[in-house]
């Protein structure tokens, strides 16, 4: 269909793109590593549980840990081998649970059978055993997403793929624009729905102009402004739908899948084969040469530094992710996740790393909140200790970390901490005190005629919520 | 592994601009009403700005010094602060001291006037902005309150002069028909053609408001790096105009009569253009969010253009200190609401 351009939203940026770095490289195939380390927490929710023993040999596409519960999803083994070990690391996103495996080098595989005109079932059933998540950042189930509460009459597409340097949704889109309509027609029949729209930023046109071939997909021109790909926003733009504060977009009726998770899905339901590996952008001015490579979960990052020639220059800052919401690096021992879509290597010029001077009220970060909060009342009453303020005046809750109002911020105030700093508080605020049972489970009130709070205050902390 | 690798929380690329852009581009929207000044005022004007600016940026320093390098405990080496001030220095004070002194007359005798400039550059920077916790923490515009300051203190040689009249050769006050006063006068008229008000020629008034043109352009300078929204000026010159079309009406003996070609009589006269532009748009003494910023702007309109009718004087920085103050009442009511908020009351969940 004929793209159309899409709803004027208020809000955003427009940061310097940078794709042109890695805009034009074709998807690459990083050649199998020597030794994967695979998290066992590889979407939103609780890590999985390892299934496999030291010494098991393990089968590219293999399960090796178990999905634990109805928010998490099963890991797959990226290379065959050995498990080599199961250990705890301190890597990018705290303290995780990693299998080992050390490469044999025959590339067994062991995929899922494909299925052949699938039904509504048999592909939610497949999103499940493979392992697809949001390939977006968050990493959401998609088994979770495709099975939604309320009635649904949209599948959203999210090509916007904002943030800057990121090139690989881009890359897909070009390369692989068949394999995203198939997967997205399988989501779509999951879901039982009709409509198909897909938004693509306007810095994109080849991208927009192959998606306009075909007739049950309507491409949405999006404006090149941060952060288009939003799931709000998107779902604002391009069918004018408000998703309420606390909902989900299935309550307007929409579901939103990322373009590389479309991808994910064709693989699963034609070839079997379950989510092991996407596409990386490597870019920066400090990496030699800025690619776009098909990396398998759990590869070292210091390899695939090497394998786009290493650093040009000594970088500043080191990020796992995209440079508005990604993960600073110490170091590059740490390993790829299901969610990682990008690794940047920024140079001196680039980084942002000043000194933060004092707020001078220009309201340049509520200008550009694309949830339209205040970030400057919040980051006032955090500083001061005052949570509840935070909160009222400055609607923290709400936020969507996209980091914006800090990219805006002429004074270049910590924004996004004071948000992360308050949104932590206040749930810890707003946990329920937990309760000392004695040994026949009854609610303990007093320990040898102490009150408990003074017996054993260890017992009554809040244990902070880890979502990693 | 390269120590020099930052680690933070995202965002990881920010804009190039920072505090210190801003306040250069600010002296530099400036510039055009200070040169304008210079050329209908000559030098005097000049060392009048240079004295006002220099008063400013040298009492910052001397408060950074004696509170950093801490004259009780000898901590740190002069060199030493000296270096940190620069690094730390962003240009705010300069903004004070340019405004502090288009805003006021010149004099054929600038030595004259020399200390009370001095004095107001002083009170500005060391009052009202330092004490209250230096840039962005001050509670209202430190180059208003500065000239309220010399107002009151020097009320004769200085401030009167402004628009009412001016000093003439011999040095005297010479309390002539401007136009700003036959505006708010009984039976208002103007008595100068726009052009002449619109370019300053001929035109009585302090250093910078005078050439109205010179104004403008800093306005589409300011506006079009963003460094002010461009609808704030517009919405209180229309509302401003307005309502002081509305007051001047009842100033004929013959009875009430709307005329609206006083709007840009009115517009054009005193300081308003400028203190608009310059100073109602500072950022720290106005509302931080759009709605705040509605109100803040159509409230202080009308106040001007009442207040200028009812007082028959210049009133602009007295109600811009005026507003400044309610900023903290306004930023607490004007509350933006986030995306997504109305639907959600509209559910009643």
């Amino acid at each position: 269909m004929k793209a159309v351009k899409g709803k004027y939203y208020f809000g955003g940026i427009h940061p310097r793109g940078m794709k042109e770095l890695s805009a034009s490289a074709a998807l690459e195939v990083f050649p199998e590593p020597e030794e994967v380390a695979i998290s066992t927490s590889q979407s939103f929710g609780k890590p999985a549980i390892p299934a496999v023993t030291v010494g098991q040999a393990v089968k590219e596409g293999e399960v090796i840990a178990h999905a634990d519960g109805a928010i998490s999803s099963d890991v797959f083994a990226s290379i065959s081998g050995t498990v080599k070990e199961i250990k705890d690391i301190t890597g990018d996103r705290g303290n995780e649970t990693y299998i080992v495996i050390q490469s044999d080098g025959r590339h067994t595989k062991s995929y899922l059978p494909p299925l052949t005109a699938p039904d509504a079932e048999a592909i939610k059933a497949r999103l499940k055993d493979a392992g697809i998540v949001g390939l977006g950042g968050a990493g959401f189930p998609t088994a979770v997403k495709a099975s939604p509460k309320t009635p649904v009459d949209t599948l959203i597409l999210n090509g916007a793929e904002c943030e800057p340097y990121l090139t690989c949704d881009h890359r897909l889109m070009v390369e692989k624009t068949e394999e995203i309509m198939r997967g997205a027609r399988y989501l779509a029949a999951a879901l039982g729905v009709k409509k198909i729209i897909i938004g693509i930023e306007a810095n994109k046109p080849d991208a927009i102009k192959a998606f306009e071939q075909f007739d049950d997909v309507l491409p949405v021109v999006l404006k090149k402004q941060y952060p288009m790909g939003g799931e709000k926003q998107l779902i604002y733009v391009t069918t004018g739908r408000r998703v309420a504060l606390g909902k989900l977009p299935a309550d307007v009726g929409v579901i939103v899948q990322n373009v590389g998770t479309c991808f994910a899905v064709c693989e699963a339901v034609e070839l079997g084969k379950p989510l092991y590996e996407r596409a990386v952008t490597v870019s920066g001015k400090s990496v030699a040469t800025p690619k776009n490579v098909w990396v398998r979960v759990g590869t070292p990052v210091q390899s695939i530094i090497d394998f786009c020639g290493g650093e040009s220059s000594a970088p500043k800052k080191v990020v796992l992710g995209g440079p508005m919401t990604g993960t600073a690096l110490a170091g590059y021992d740490v390993y790829t996740h299901k969610t990682t879509s990008g690794i940047l290597l920024l140079s001196k010029e680039e980084a942002a790393a000043e000194e933060p001077t004092p707020c001078i009220n220009c309201g340049k970060c509520a200008d550009v909140c694309p949830m339209h909060l205040m970030p400057m009342n919040t980051a006032f009453y955090s500083a001061a200790g005052d949570f509840e303020a935070a909160e009222k005046y400055g609607n923290a809750r709400s936020c969507i970390e996209c980091g914006a109002c800090e990219y805006i911020c002429p004074a270049k105030r910590p924004l996004i901490q004071a948000i992360r700093k308050t949104k932590s508080e206040l749930r810890k605020a707003s946990a329920p005190a937990p309760v000392v049972r004695d040994v026949a489970g009854k609610p303990l009130k007093e320990i040898d005629g102490k009150p408990i709070e003074e017996a054993a205050p260890d017992n009554l902390k809040n244990k902070e919520e880890n979502n990693g | 592994m390269d120590n020099t690798i930052v680690v933070s929380t995202p965002p990881h690329v920010k804009s190039k601009r920072t505090t210190r852009g801003i306040m250069i581009d600010v002296c530099i929207a400036l510039a055009p009403a200070a040169i304008a000044g210079c050329v209908f005022f000559g030098w005097q004007a000049l060392m009048i700005i240079l004295m006002s600016v220099f008063a400013c940026v040298a009492t910052e320093f001397v408060y950074y010094f004696i509170q950093n390098k801490g004259f009780a405990h000898k901590c740190a080496d002069a060199a030493s602060v000296c270096k940190r001030f620069i690094k730390q220095f962003d240009f705010t004070s300069v903004v004070t001291g340019l405004i502090l002194a288009l805003i006021l007359p010149t004099t054929d005798k600038w030595y004259e006037v020399f200390y009370e400039v001095l004095i107001g550059g002083i009170f500005s920077i060391a009052i009202v902005k330092m004490l209250f916790g230096g840039t962005g923490k001050n509670l209202v515009n430190p180059a208003a309150a500065g000239r309220v300051f010399m107002f009151i203190s020097f009320s004769v040689v200085t401030y009167v002069t402004c628009n009412i009249g001016y000093i003439g050769d011999s040095g005297t006050l010479e309390t002539g028909a401007t136009n700003l006063s036959t505006l708010l006068g009984a039976n208002a008229t103007s008595t100068e053609g726009l052009l002449d008000l619109f370019l300053g020629t001929g035109i009585a008034g302090c250093i910078g408001e005078t050439c109205k043109a010179a104004i403008l352009l800093g306005y589409v300078y300011l506006a079009a790096r963003q460094v002010i929204k461009w609808w704030q000026p517009l919405l209180f010159l229309a509302v401003f105009g307005f309502t002081a079309v509305l007051m001047s009406g009842f100033s004929y003996e013959s009875g009430y009569k709307f005329d609206i070609e006083l709007f840009l009589p009115h517009i054009l006269s005193g300081g308003v253009l400028f203190g608009v532009i310059f100073m109602f748009t500072d950022y720290t003494t106005s509302p931080k969010g759009v709605y705040g910023q509605l109100f803040y702007y159509v409230v202080a309109a009308i106040l001007v253009a009442v207040l200028r009718y009812l007082t028959k004087v210049e009133v602009t920085s007295f109600v811009i200190l005026l507003m400044n103050l309610v900023v903290p009442l306004i930023d607490k009511y004007f509350i933006r609401k986030p995306f997504g908020y109305k639907k959600a009351k509209k559910e009643g969940k």
